[in-house]
């Protein structure tokens, strides 16, 4: 039985060198999750503020109908669909990195969410941390980034960390435009091995490393956080 | 009267949520050094007239002047004019993220009216005089909310303003804690601020308020001096509100 499995990590792992494929296909899926938390972030950030300024004040109703747009498809579509129209439709005529084109529609697809989250935090201050703001005389701005927003980041800080580990697990389906990521490399080697369980269930670890890695990270950062409370 | 004491002069003002109107051409003038309490019926518009002098509320008519500017004025900075007008309001509003000391500091570091150490002395100042040097470094969730509403006025004074505006200041307090806030803000009236406070506390007006304003309606029903406010009172209305509140 022993000598089974010895031989069968052998076969899926050393032979050829095929660790490598889950190698590669980490560092892919790790880029690829890096950066699109990053856009998402940004994207939805200002998409947040945008919504919610126009909900307080009734300024910005351009932008704010462009924000509703762009929430609405994204929300209303599979990431799938979305990531194959950004290669095959958007990105047809050119020749285009695969990794940039994931990054991309994640980010994408992630800053939906996570205005949402955002905008949510900025909805749940009391309208009186605005109005003490505004009458120290402190500009809308001014009383966003100063009063507002610290509180809102600290509030937001368990549903973001929830976006950001489902978004890593979402890459998975970024083999649909034949990019290699971790679960792609999986893949691979169980084709050349024709065996499913050593490569699927060591892809199914990995993720699973990572993500209680983040959460660990996150709740140490949301403790220091709340340190400064009772 | 000399025109230059005039702090702030409020011309027909007018404000209506809607279809429905909540202060009907208001006019009435605060000279420096008065406190001027305001009281009546809720739902009379006494908040809704006090947050419409530094534009909280944006009236929907007349003219507010402030130090000679018109701040109606859609071309004035009124983030500029709210830095001279303080205000404290019921539920005290404080930074629940920031110390007490960030919390007054804050406003004059980031609005560049102080450097770093003046603020810090200045606010090292105002807790001493609100009694509470010993809670600077404490967060307002651990506060009292009578600490708290004095560490909301020293928040507004941090900028030195030229008046300030109190909103039912004590009305958010447990019975026993009136009285610290209350004393605070005889203090500052005696200091000479120039203040207008939106009151339910019968027994300050009486006693600190150099002018008492009756709003019903809408409407300045009747002021006066304390004194004759309280004793000899015209208006029906003021006299039946009277005979309610002052047991």
């Amino acid at each position: 039985m022993f000598q089974n499995f010895q031989d069968k990590f052998y076969l899926n792992f050393i032979m050829d060198d095929r660790w490598k494929y889950l190698v590669n296909g980490l560092k892919t899926t790790l880029t690829v999750t890096f950066f699109a938390v990053i856009i998402g972030i940004l994207l939805g950030f200002l998409v947040a503020v945008i919504r919610s300024t126009c909900e307080k004040t009734g300024k910005m109703k351009i932008l704010n109908f462009i924000c509703k747009v762009y929430l609405t498809v994204i929300r209303g579509t599979p990431v799938v669909v979305q990531l194959l129209i950004i290669y095959f439709v958007v990105f047809a005529s050119v020749k285009i990195d695969k990794t940039f084109v994931a990054i991309l529609a994640f980010g994408l697809n992630s800053g939906a969410y996570v205005a949402e989250i955002i905008r949510g935090g900025i909805m749940s201050i009391d309208n009186g941390q605005f109005e003490a703001g505004r009458s120290l005389g402190f500009s809308y701005p001014q009383t966003m980034i100063y009063i507002i927003l610290p509180q809102v980041f600290k509030n937001v800080l368990p549903s973001l960390g929830n976006e950001f580990i489902v978004l890593l697990k979402e890459t998975s389906v970024a083999g649909y435009i034949a990019l290699e990521d971790l679960t792609k490399g999986g893949d691979i080697i169980r084709s050349r091995t024709y065996d499913a369980f050593m490569p699927l269930i060591a892809v199914a670890i990995i993720y699973l490393i990572m993500v209680l890695a983040f959460s660990k990270l996150l709740s140490i950062l949301e403790r220091r956080l709340r340190s400064n409370e009772r | 009267m000399n025109d230059n004491d005039v702090l702030i002069k409020i011309e027909n003002l007018q404000k209506s949520f809607g279809s429905l109107d909540v202060l009907c051409g208001i006019t009435t003038e605060i000279r420096k050094g008065e406190v001027v309490a305001i009281i009546g019926p809720s739902g009379c518009g006494k908040s809704t007239f006090l947050r419409s002098l530094n534009l909280l509320e944006q009236p929907t008519g007349g003219t507010i002047t402030f130090e000679g500017v018109d701040i109606t004025d859609k071309r004035v900075n009124v983030d500029k004019m709210r830095q001279k007008i303080g205000m404290v309001f019921q539920q005290f509003n404080l930074f629940p993220h920031m110390t007490i000391k960030k919390n007054i500091m804050l406003a004059p570091v980031k609005l560049k009216v102080m450097s770093e150490e003046e603020a810090s002395r200045k606010a090292d100042e105002l807790l001493y005089r609100i009694g509470l040097p010993d809670k600077a470094d404490q967060y307002p969730d651990m506060l009292s909310g009578g600490q708290k509403q004095r560490v909301a006025i020293a928040r507004a004074l941090a900028m030195n303003p030229d008046v300030m505006l109190f909103d039912e200041p004590t009305s958010a307090l447990d019975p026993e804690m009136v009285g610290e806030v209350l004393d605070l803000m005889r203090e500052l009236a005696q200091s000479g601020m120039t203040m207008i406070v939106v009151t339910h506390e019968m027994g300050f007006a009486k006693e600190v308020a150099s002018r008492v304003l009756f709003i019903d309606e809408g409407n300045i029903k009747e002021e006066n001096t304390p004194a004759e406010f309280f004793s000899n009172p015209s208006n029906p209305r003021l006299r039946d509100f009277l005979s309610k509140v002052l047991v």
